[in-house]
């Protein structure tokens, strides 16, 4: 774990933002194994604007589900979190979320930082009205029954759902799409201002995707609402998302805005993730799949934990781990040491810097 | 509606065949209960002819030995139907009453235990649930364990060796205190109480456990559920996701073995009754095998089929409307 002292001294260094709600520094998450610590989570920095949405995008297994959880103070049991997580409500104020005491991270939790989980199928108590839940959480946080029900109604039928019937039926009469909705409902029902998504729509077919992508955007902006939206599917994220920051092997490793990442991503790992994605642009015959596989977090390769994979490795990257630092521009960053390289050895098999052409319309 | 009415058809029809099966039985058991009838009477009064008998015979047990196979069926279940279970050879009166009086002792013992067991199961489950691990999780399972593997009645000797003889906290026998009249007195609830405990003792000792270690996997299960962890998020007090969630859908799955069990304690207490001379209508079913009543016999084995019949049927009807999920079989949502 010699790396990780390496990274500690980087990570206060961010890309600014000008008015931050959430500031997370070094923030990590372990577990101790039997056979060893397996850190989920390694020192990940990151500012997220206020009223911005914020992909996060990465292979299954590279910490972006951890991330998410550490948002809200919630990562699962025998894991522990470290590092500082700043909430900036607005007002001035700001808390410190890791120190809270337990009832205050009660009522944090879904009132001002809220999230949606991944599945929505197993989100709800099948045995409870879908109306039910919504009723204990405002109950749950001395809110406002009726008035909430009323704005619970509101919500459902922005996101295109009929509220009676939703509200009166038990989760497993609802398809998949109308549960996920629910759920989005669900989560913004105590009007939080940051809401945190892990893969919400992994479960559904394309369109239902799409289309729910495009209800968040309208309840953003009607809510003004804060998302982090976390993602193994970067095309997806990229029509909806401002900033995209890129997780693999735990850490962050660029941040930029999505015009950025897409148009010009610098570290060799974003430009290997997008040349394997699928894309409705790019024939199959084209996609290149990383060769390797993702890193195991007991034991996370030294140096530049992608050197294993990167056709640009050399000496340097196996010893040292690469700072973030500042690419074509001041605020889109990435670690890696020779991202200058990165175009001309990994060059996109197709052209994508205008990131519209994918719209829905 | 359409499958309550299935399920119910379904269910008077195995009563039926049960009853038809009865009938099958004693006409054509080896030594056939009818003839062993008819020459008891013989014997006991030569003077009869053997129309007579054939008549006597049919009064007691239903069954006139000389009529033809379908004309006795015949007579036998619209007699059946008309709640006339013969009369008994041993007791001298009809078998209704017999049932009738023995019935509720046994309904009595059975709803005791059931309490119990549901709520030592579920409640000791559901605790080592949440302290899955702990040693107090692994002690109750062992006891658990141990005690589901001791059959009831192994556990019936005991207690009475035990509690009854050498301590003699408990009657050895007998449903009421000798004495003391029936009916709505203190006297007579506390006493029979009193005779209850080591018969539905019996019962809890060795049933608890299975449901403590079902509902301890179901609740284990439910615990790693997203929703639950949804909840905790959402701020939901712990009691109320100990209850609405976590019980709520632990409990559900164990409601149909539940009322199985009902109809498990029914079979239980012919051997039961009989250990502890309690006069229920498990007694008098063993009581009868015993003396070859017959009528008797088919009398309770015919209550008990139909109370076993019943208590599914009620699992199944009750298991549609707790759960949610469980459509009822028909599809349609009518109930
Ligand atoms: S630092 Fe080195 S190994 Fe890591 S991504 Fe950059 S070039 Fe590849």
């Amino acid at each position: 774990m010699s790396t990780h002292e390496t990274s500690q001294t980087a990570s206060t260094e961010v890309p600014d933002v000008a008015d931050p709600i959430l500031e997370i520094r070094d923030a990590e998450v372990y577990f101790d194994m039997d056979r060893g610590v397996s850190r989920v989570l390694d020192n990940v920095s990151v500012d997220i604007e206020r009223g911005e949405v914020l992909g996060i995008v990465g292979e299954s297994g590279s910490g972006k589900s951890m991330l998410a959880s550490a948002l809200l103070d919630a990562v699962v049991d025998p894991g522990i979190l470290s590092g500082q997580i700043t909430y900036h409500p607005g007002d001035g104020s700001s808390v410190d979320v890791l120190g809270l005491e337990k009832e205050q991270l009660r009522q944090l939790r879904w009132e001002d930082i809220s999230m949606v989980f991944q599945g929505a199928m197993s989100s709800f108590n099948p045995t409870m009205k879908v109306g039910g839940h919504f009723e204990e959480t405002l109950e749950a946080h001395d809110y406002d029954v009726d008035a909430g029900m009323e704005r619970a109604r509101e919500l459902l039928s922005d996101l295109y759902l009929e509220p009676e019937r939703v509200l009166d039926s038990f989760p497993h009469e609802l398809s998949g799409g109308m549960q996920q909705r629910a759920l989005i409902a669900l989560s913004v029902v105590l009007e939080p201002n940051v809401l945190v998504m892990d893969e919400p729509t992994a479960a559904l077919d394309l369109l239902m995707q799409r289309s729910i992508l495009s209800l968040l955007e309208d309840l953003k902006e009607k809510y003004d609402l804060t998302l982090i939206f976390i993602t193994h599917d970067l095309p997806l994220i990229a029509e909806l998302a401002d900033r995209l920051a890129v997780m693999y092997a735990f850490e962050l490793i660029e941040i930029g805005t999505s015009d950025e990442i897409l148009g010009d991503a610098a570290h060799p790992y974003t430009r290997s993730l997008l040349n394997a994605t699928p894309n409705l642009d790019a024939p199959l015959s084209e996609m290149q799949a990383i060769e390797g596989s993702a890193p195991d977090p007991v034991n996370v390769p030294s140096g530049c934990s992608y050197h294993p994979r990167c056709p640009l490795a050399d000496e340097e990257c196996v010893s040292e781990d690469p700072e973030f630092r500042p690419t074509f521009t001041e605020n889109h960053q990435a670690a890696c040491f020779h991202w200058q390289d990165s175009a001309e050895v990994i060059p996109f098999n197709i052209e994508r810097s205008d990131t519209s052409e994918v719209d829905d319309e | 509606m359409n499958w309550f009415i299935k399920r119910i058809g379904q269910g008077l029809f195995t009563i039926f065949a049960v009853a038809s099966l009865t009938f099958v039985l004693i006409r054509t058991m080896p030594g056939s209960p009818a003839q062993q009838l008819a020459a008891d009477i013989r014997q006991n009064q030569p003077s009869l002819s053997a129309r007579q008998i054939n008549v006597m015979v049919e009064q007691r047990i239903g069954v006139d030995p000389d009529q033809p196979m379908h004309e006795a069926y015949m007579n036998y279940m619209l007699n059946l139907a008309q709640g006339n279970l013969g009369e008994s050879v041993n007791y001298q009166e009809p078998v209704a009453d017999i049932i009738l009086r023995s019935l509720p002792w046994t309904a009595f013992v059975m709803s005791v235990s059931l309490l119990f067991v549901f709520i030592f199961g579920i409640g000791l489950g559901a605790i080592m649930a949440y302290r899955e691990g702990s040693k107090f999780d692994v002690g109750s399972s062992i006891i658990a364990i141990f005690l589901s593997s001791v059959p009831y009645y192994v556990a019936a000797v005991v207690m009475i060796y035990v509690l009854a003889l050498e301590l003699s906290l408990f009657p050895l026998s007998g449903r009421y205190p000798r004495g003391v009249e029936p009916g709505f007195t203190l006297e007579f609830f506390t006493g029979a109480l009193h005779h209850a405990v080591l018969p539905a003792a019996s019962f809890i000792v060795t049933t608890w456990g299975g449901f403590a270690l079902g509902m301890r996997g179901n609740s284990i299960q439910v615990l790693g559920n997203d929703y639950i962890r949804v909840a905790k998020l959402r701020g939901l007090s712990d009691r109320r996701i100990a209850l609405r969630y976590v019980g709520r859908n632990a409990i559900l799955p164990m409601w149909t073995s539940f009322l199985i069990t009902v109809g498990f304690m029914f079979g239980a207490s012919i051997i039961l009754e009989e250990i502890f001379t309690y006069r229920g209508i498990g007694y008098y079913m063993f009581d009868s095998i015993e003396n070859r009543d017959y009528p008797v016999m088919m009398g309770t084995f015919l209550v008990i089929t139909v109370s076993v019949v019943i208590a599914v049927l009620v699992a199944d009807i009750t298991y549609g409307k707790l759960d949610p999920r469980v459509e009822s079989g028909g599809g349609d949502e009518s109930y």
